[in-house]
């Protein structure tokens, strides 16, 4: 299967363009309704699964070139989560201060290291995630860097 | 493989040296532990040099200070198993009678503030997961929710190897803190807070290895019982785990499985030890890991004080990288040094009463973990 991910510079005529973070690790919906996926790497001789996809497509864990794109389940929960007060060492980190991010397990069984979004006060461990794909940060050409987050699932 | 001494350790105070730079207080380190050996600098034969973010010849800037030989100097970086893993190939080069007298050494001179590992992807350092306290506190969360471990149990640990770290005069930090100053310093990644990450500062610690027969001393016979380092294992906690294939041993289970083997020793046999401390939880899970008990069942010695130096276990007996400080490729080295001044009886009011066999692990970025082993 060959999935494409979200190019970077996907913008249209605007001048403003939404850049992702990085291509590949998400796909974009195509249609009203469609939700954004995870792109991961299934094994198809052991079955392991991989977040990011492997982009040499060898499985590192059985060496075997047998790995495929699959979508990943857009909902998980939550392993870990810290909440962060300062901003990392090196400029590399734009977003916002403090912020969050730990890791959330797929219901396939593969983590996914993630920022959260949405009220960090009230992240638990065990709590139902979902994802999104939202900003980053501005770049400084007034573009949108874009990146996948996972958020508190709302309660019907 | 012959057996290999520890022929001399030298120490330097470890502070933020400001003007002064790696080659004026490293070289110090290595004239102290010439000093310590009864040796000159013409009898060694190699030189191993652990740092990390020195830059270019960072051994040859610091070995300038002290004499052009001809000698081999070779840098090695290995984040915090840098001092170690340089340790070790001094070792295994004596071991394999390639050379007689060889010198480890560790330093650094750190930035201020959080330590900037470039050990990411370029998105996950957009994304800011290079927060190194955020990423322990990610490990610490799994933990406490596996062993229902508790923030006041790091707060333990800090206060022990803070109280330690003020009989230690090279420490960084030379005055204790209590509890509730632990417990009520700024939260810097939930759930962890200052006092719970160790400092970074600058220092230096170099080991002068040999073969017996070039021992000096006859009263100080310290050999080395096992250095044993591992690098990455499949499926680990690094930070994601697979759920498929977890491995049969965690990276520090596996270094320590590895020193007990070639050393004929157990964990029960250690009268001190260095557990790696960069944030107070992972002292814990560390001397789990390196089989000192059971998973959950380090929380009760904590509390019971047998970590203490008159306890049972003492860990991090000259106060740890939470006093010590973290002066990334030193940190191995000296927690080495620390177990080389325990087995003489030198470490003055913080010596363990009778020690023997010792034990420093190093737990670093890669990842990597090694552990080494010393007896008298």
């Amino acid at each position: 299967m060959l999935i494409r991910g979200a190019p970077s510079g996907s913008g249209k005529m605007s001048s403003k363009k939404k850049i992702a973070v990085e291509e590949g690790l998400w796909t974009i919906p195509t249609s009203p309704g469609e939700k954004p996926h995870l792109i991961g790497s299934k094994c198809l001789s052991c079955g392991e699964l991989y977040f990011p996809r492997k982009k040499k497509g060898l499985c590192i864990h059985c060496q075997q070139k047998t790995l495929e794109d699959v979508l990943l389940s857009a909902k998980g929960k939550i392993v870990s989560f810290s909440v962060v007060e300062q901003p990392p060492a090196g400029g590399f980190y734009k977003g916002p201060v403090p912020y969050a991010y730990g890791i959330v397990e797929l219901p396939e069984g593969v983590e996914v290291l993630s920022l959260f979004t949405g009220n960090l006060v009230e992240l638990e461990v065990g709590m139902e995630v979902e994802l999104v794909i939202e900003k980053l940060f501005d770049d400084d050409e007034g573009n949108e860097i874009t990146t996948y987050k996972f958020s508190p699932t709302p309660t019907n | 493989m012959r057996e290999v001494a520890v022929a001399g350790i030298g120490l330097v105070r470890w502070k933020r040296y400001g003007d002064q730079e790696i080659y004026d207080f490293g070289s110090e380190a290595i004239l102290n532990a010439l000093k310590d050996a009864g040796m000159e600098w013409k009898e060694m034969q190699a030189a191993f040099c652990g740092s990390v973010y020195q830059g270019t010849g960072s051994g040859h800037q610091v070995i300038k200070e002290i004499g052009m030989t001809g000698i081999p100097i070779v840098n090695v970086e290995n984040a915090c198993s840098s001092g170690a893993s340089a340790f070790r190939l001094a070792y295994q080069s004596i071991a394999a009678e390639i050379y007689d007298i060889v010198l480890a050494v560790g330093f650094e001179k750190m930035p201020r503030g959080p330590i900037p590992s470039t050990a990411f992807r370029p998105y996950e350092l957009k994304m800011g997961f290079n927060f190194q306290p955020a990423n322990y506190a990610n490990e610490t969360v799994r933990y406490m929710t596996e062993t229902g471990a508790t923030v006041e149990d790091f707060s333990r640990v800090t206060v022990k190897n803070r109280k330690n770290g003020s009989l230690n005069p090279n420490a960084f930090f030379q005055t204790p803190v209590t509890f509730e100053e632990v417990m009520n310093s700024r939260v810097v990644a939930t759930p962890l807070r200052l006092l719970h990450c160790c400092p970074t500062c600058d220092g230096a610690a170099a080991i002068i290895l040999c073969s017996k027969n070039k021992l000096e001393s006859k009263t100080n016979r310290i050999t080395v019982a096992a250095s044993v380092l591992a690098s990455g294992v499949y499926g680990g906690a690094n930070p994601v785990k697979s759920a498929k294939f977890p491995p049969s041993f965690d990276i520090v289970e596996l270094s320590a499985k590895q020193a007990y083997e070639i050393s004929g020793y157990g964990p029960e046999d250690m009268d001190v030890v260095q557990a790696y401390d960069t944030m107070a939880p992972s002292e814990l899970w560390n001397l789990e890991k390196l089989g000192f008990c059971k998973k959950g069942e380090v929380l009760k010695l904590l509390k019971d004080g047998e970590l203490n130096i008159d306890g049972k276990l003492p860990v991090n007996t000259d106060g740890g990288l939470m006093s010590r400080g973290h002066p990334l490729g030193a940190t191995a080295a000296a927690q080495i040094c620390e177990i080389v001044l325990q087995l003489r009886g030198e470490a003055g009011p913080r010596q363990v009463t009778g020690a023997r066999i010792g034990l420093a692990h190093a737990r670093g970025a890669g990842p990597n973990s090694a552990v080494t082993i010393l007896k008298r």
